[in-house]
């Protein structure tokens, strides 16, 4: 017969396994939302804040001057311009394989020991006025956009992070 | 007999067009000197990388000796510069430093033309003719040891290369699009981590940006020469 004292230990292993798992996932699934995203542009979502992150993308990578969530004819075009400079079929649609080379440009601002609080991660540009750059924000639950001034319009707010995976342009929350 | 031998003569004519010949020759002489003093000195690739960054924030971190011939200038931004760029405070202990080498040439320079969208050609878009700056993106981070997340999708492809001169290992990643797309080259050293980021870019003539083996190179420069 177990003692009180041998349930409390396979208790407590329990969960910290179940904690272990759920990181591990958590960390999997965080990685992931750049690779499976809903495909952005007419082919996709046109609305959210998908859009909002391939448009803050592309404001550094092509000068796009708006971000707002909302797809247009602008976005799509300065997506074509990126799929086309980057090698990738040039369809004006933000698929799997232009998410994934968007991510691949996204640089973490702080040291991969140390986990940075709000945007985290910066996509910079070189042109000829200055340079142009997208921030991100990469959080437990799903990555953020944080859009500059001067960039963002309503309803995006430049001060605040925009989760990605969100189907309205709402401020990032998790565990919320 | 008497034989007058008359003296030479100087003609005030000739005088006169001396004085014109001359002063035309200065003013030539002059002129030119003022539009060569205008010119710019050409520029050279300097022998070592880190002249580039001499006099800026990050003229005593471990970076690149060398780069390629086509760089020409790099930006150096350090913690304070990229908090306060941000727009937002953040902690700048844990901030890396970045140094931004742009490259020259026709195929790495920027050629948008105005915002996106109609004034856009969708056969020049399609064809690549409207593309940013090609630059090479470096990033140290002083007292890490780690290496970003791995990345993943299809078209990713990432292994481990020899740095032969350092005798360390970099980690390159690629988004393999038919070619071209980002490569990024991460390493570390006793002194902390690093990342090599840059776009293999097509252009309707060319392509834009670094090769491979070049970055490759700027990272085995980084902890050989400082050894």
């Amino acid at each position: 017969m177990p003692t009180t004292r041998t349930w409390l230990q396979a208790g407590g292993g329990t969960v910290v396994l179940a904690l272990i798992v759920a990181a591990v996932v958590q960390a999997a699934n965080s990685s992931a939302t750049w690779v499976s995203n809903d495909p952005v542009g007419e082919c996709g979502r046109t609305s959210g804040g998908q859009v909002v992150a391939a448009q803050n993308v592309l404001s550094a990578a092509t000068g796009l001057e708006t971000v707002d969530g909302t797809w247009d004819s602008q976005s799509e075009a300065a997506t074509r311009a990126f799929q086309a400079y980057n090698g990738l079929p040039v369809d004006g649609c933000v698929d799997t394989s232009t998410w994934v080379t968007m991510r691949a440009l996204a640089i973490s601002l702080c040291d991969p020991d140390y986990s940075c609080q709000g945007p985290d991660h910066r996509i910079r540009y070189a042109a000829p006025g200055g340079a142009r750059d997208a921030y991100l924000a990469e959080n437990d639950c799903d990555w953020g956009s944080y859009v500059l001034p001067g960039v963002a319009r309503s309803p995006v707010a430049s001060n605040k992070v925009i989760a990605l995976s969100r189907d309205a342009v709402t401020e990032i929350k998790c565990g919320g | 007999m008497v034989t007058t031998i008359d003296e030479p003569k100087i003609r005030p004519e000739w005088l006169l067009g001396g004085a014109v010949t001359l002063l035309g020759a200065i003013i030539i002489v002059v002129v030119t000197m003022v539009l060569g003093a205008g010119e710019d000195e050409p520029v050279v690739a300097p022998a070592d990388a880190t002249e580039l960054t001499a006099n800026t924030c990050a003229a005593d971190l471990r970076q690149p000796h060398w780069v390629p011939d086509d760089v020409l200038k790099a930006v150096a931004e350090c913690p304070a510069e990229i908090s306060a760029g941000m727009g937002r405070t953040t902690a700048e202990d844990h901030l890396g430093t970045w140094i931004t080498y742009t490259l020259d040439g026709a195929e790495n320079a920027e050629t948008f033309r105005g915002r996106p969208g109609a004034g856009w050609p969708e056969e020049e878009v399609r064809g690549g003719a409207f593309h940013p700056a090609s630059a090479i993106v470096y990033v140290a981070y002083p007292g890490s040891e780690e290496l970003s997340g791995k990345l993943s999708g299809d078209t990713v492809t990432v292994e481990w290369q020899d740095l032969t001169e350092s005798g360390l290992e970099a980690r390159v990643t690629r988004v393999d699009n038919n070619g071209f797309g980002p490569v990024r080259v991460e390493w570390t050293d006793d002194v902390g981590s690093y990342l090599l980021l840059a776009t293999i870019g097509r252009t309707p003539t060319a392509n834009a940006g670094p090769s491979v083996a070049e970055l490759i190179r700027i990272a085995d420069s980084v902890a050989a020469e400082d050894e």
